[in-house]
């Protein structure tokens, strides 16, 4: 690993980049033949399994496609369905919540990074972030399904709990019930601190300079205002990343959704990915599902160029630095 | 501990009892976030050993004697998808790491007319979400023939493994020092040399978290699995999982049991070669090289 740790310098590195290995004039057409055939495999495998599927699904997703048999051509049919499909639209409504509860919820990592590297003790540091991120070893369906069990009406912790301190009035079927199953949802895997963002902030912090810190306290901040002052705009271009993460992961949530509620109860937790899926498996309507993943990936491409864009203005000032 | 009182001493005596008493309070905190954190884990594997009539006695407390024979019953049922998902994560991870590491190598070590557009394309694909695929990939499959197969498992994931295994191989190979690849040119070593004596052998901690990733998308992936396996005897650990979980829904010992069984190689794993597991993680952000 030493070697990773080990980057050149910029001005190496770019007299690195620019180089070929040994300009040998003479053997230059055979050569590019031997470059291309190395690249074949991955050309071939993305071309294949990557591109062709994706482009065909924007084709037949202007077509009443019936896989194996005779498809029909719609036109914009499908998409005009698409604008007044109200549970469609719903779908994304849940998105929302979820992608503002995601954001949210930064506050827990954020806060555990900044108190861990405010320990003085170098063994208490690691020891505390191992254990606080063991929980990403877990495989996603486990901490679904033991959730999933928290919740369950009759032996589920969540209401063994209330009934346990006299409040059995307060129980729920956490997941069945329309007014909490979103929430169930989105308290899965709290306090949310095993995850990338914890590791960004954690690995952020611990690269700021020590000069920094040392001018920063003999000016008299404190640390709410190194917090304010230093440390989040030290870290504006990976939240800049971590945002941009968020907003392609939001959009292809669905799996949580699927293991505990599959999308119900009365679509209250219904996502697109679910409705894509439904519509495919369950309705065998192949042209209307490619026409709603189509969508879905001209939303995710627009959106995540758009949160590109924004984090790239408002980091304009502070990117100079290479952290 | 030693490092905090010499640090401490180092300070205004004056400060010094504040500051500790802050230390403490900061690892109170942490410790109840550790705690919150882990609770689902330890309740599962408290509850792996009860009988459903223990369950109902004591819910929260661990008791004894602790029921291994849960262990048993899980194990038999969970092995076949523990099998499925090495076969199907290796496979994956000996494809995508011969692929990843030529295209890496190529696009980072040759000067060719085409380079910055077939780099450019990969890059692209990382902003596809792989459930834009999932449909026509499926019938594509359905085609094929070759749903209810560990070919079609593999499929999807050297796809999308290909795409980051050769963004972070090319970012690593140009971080090693050309003077290497001059004196092993002035040697007179081909271009497969250089790949095979030089560039393997340094990428191997690269490769290392390549394959981590891997397997751990394989594990974790659950869509794909339950859409083109039926067979359960062909299922993968996610789905395998799911399809456990209504089998043993009401025999809690054994249920957990098997939750606990699903997740430890991939926790024992995490906690021995972490480094590589976060490196990898890490390494496919952009600008994080």
């Amino acid at each position: 690993m030493a070697l990773t740790k080990e980057r050149p310098l910029a001005a190496e590195r770019a007299s690195v980049a620019g180089r070929p290995p040994s300009p040998r004039r003479t053997t230059r057409p055979q050569f590019r033949i031997t470059v291309w055939l190395a690249l074949l495999p991955l050309i071939a495998v993305l071309g294949a399994f990557a591109y062709f599927p994706a482009l065909s699904s924007i084709f037949w997703s202007f077509f009443n496609w019936v896989p194996a048999g005779v498809s029909t051509f719609l036109g914009g049919a499908n998409y005009a369905r698409m604008m007044s499909d109200d549970t469609w639209w719903h779908s994304f409504g849940n998105l929302g919540i979820i992608f503002v509860f995601n954001l949210a919820s930064w506050i827990l990592p954020l806060l555990a990074a900044e108190l861990l590297v405010t320990l003085k003790s170098d063994r208490w540091q690691y020891v505390i972030r191992t254990l606080l991120i063991i929980p990403m070893a877990f495989p996603g369906v486990v901490t679904a399904l033991i959730w999933g069990f928290f919740y369950d009406p009759n032996a589920g912790l969540f209401n063994q709990f209330l009934r346990a301190i006299g409040l059995k009035a307060f129980e729920q079927n956490w997941t069945g019930s329309p007014s909490t199953a979103l929430v169930a949802l989105l308290l899965v895997g709290f306090p949310f601190i095993a995850g990338l963002p914890f590791l960004i902030f954690y690995q952020s912090l611990q690269n700021i300079p020590k000069e920094v810190l040392e001018a920063a306290q003999l000016d008299g901040v404190g640390r709410w205002a190194r917090l304010w002052r230093i440390d989040l705009p030290l870290m504006v271009s990976q939240i800049r990343i971590l945002f941009f993460l968020v907003v392609v992961a939001t959009l292809q949530y669905g799996f949580v959704a699927f293991v505990l509620t599959s999308g119900g109860p009365d679509n209250a937790t219904m996502v697109p990915v679910l409705y894509i899926i439904n519509q495919a498996f369950s309705a065998g309507d192949w042209g209307y599902a490619a026409t709603l993943s189509t969508t879905l990936f001209a939303i995710t491409l627009a959106l995540s160029l758009f949160s590109l864009f924004i984090g790239r203005r408002s980091a304009g000032a502070n990117d100079g630095g290479e952290m | 501990m030693s490092t905090v009182t010499t640090r401490l001493a180092q300070q205004q005596p004056g400060k010094m009892r504040s500051r500790s008493h802050l230390q403490v309070g900061i690892k109170a905190v942490l410790i109840l976030l550790v705690v919150v954190s882990l609770a689902p884990y330890v309740f599962m594997v408290i509850t792996s050993g009860k009988t459903n009539q223990q369950f109902a006695d004591s819910f929260w407390a661990p008791v004894f004697p602790f029921h291994f024979e849960n262990y048993a019953v899980a194990w038999n049922q969970i092995a076949p998808y523990l099998g499925n998902t090495f076969y199907v994560a290796i496979a994956s991870i000996i494809l995508i790491a011969a692929i990843g590491s030529v295209a890496g190598f190529v696009l980072s070590r040759f000067r060719f007319r085409g380079r910055g557009v077939v780099y450019a394309l990969v890059l692209a694909l990382m902003a596809v979400p792989g459930i834009v695929n999932l449909i026509p990939l499926f019938i594509m499959m359905k085609d094929f023939g070759i749903l209810n197969t560990y070919v079609v498992l593999v499929v999807p994931y050297v796809a999308g493994g290909v795409i980051l295994g050769t963004v972070i191989m090319r970012n690593f190979i140009e971080s090693i020092p050309q003077s290497i690849y001059d004196a092993a040119r002035i040697d007179g070593a081909s271009n497969f040399r250089l790949y095979r004596s030089i560039t393997l052998p340094l990428s191997l901690p690269v490769l290392g978290s390549i394959a981590l990733i891997t397997l751990s998308t394989v594990w974790n992936d659950f869509f794909w699995p339950l859409l083109v396996i039926t067979d359960d005897s062909l299922r993968t650990m996610s789905v395998g999982l799911q399809f456990f979980q209504g089998q043993n829904a009401i025999e809690y010992g054994p249920l957990m049991a098997g939750y606990f069984l699903a997740s430890l190689p991939l926790v024992i794993l995490f906690t021995f070669l972490s480094k590589y597991f976060l490196a990898g993680v890490q390494g496919g952000l952009p600008g994080a090289h």
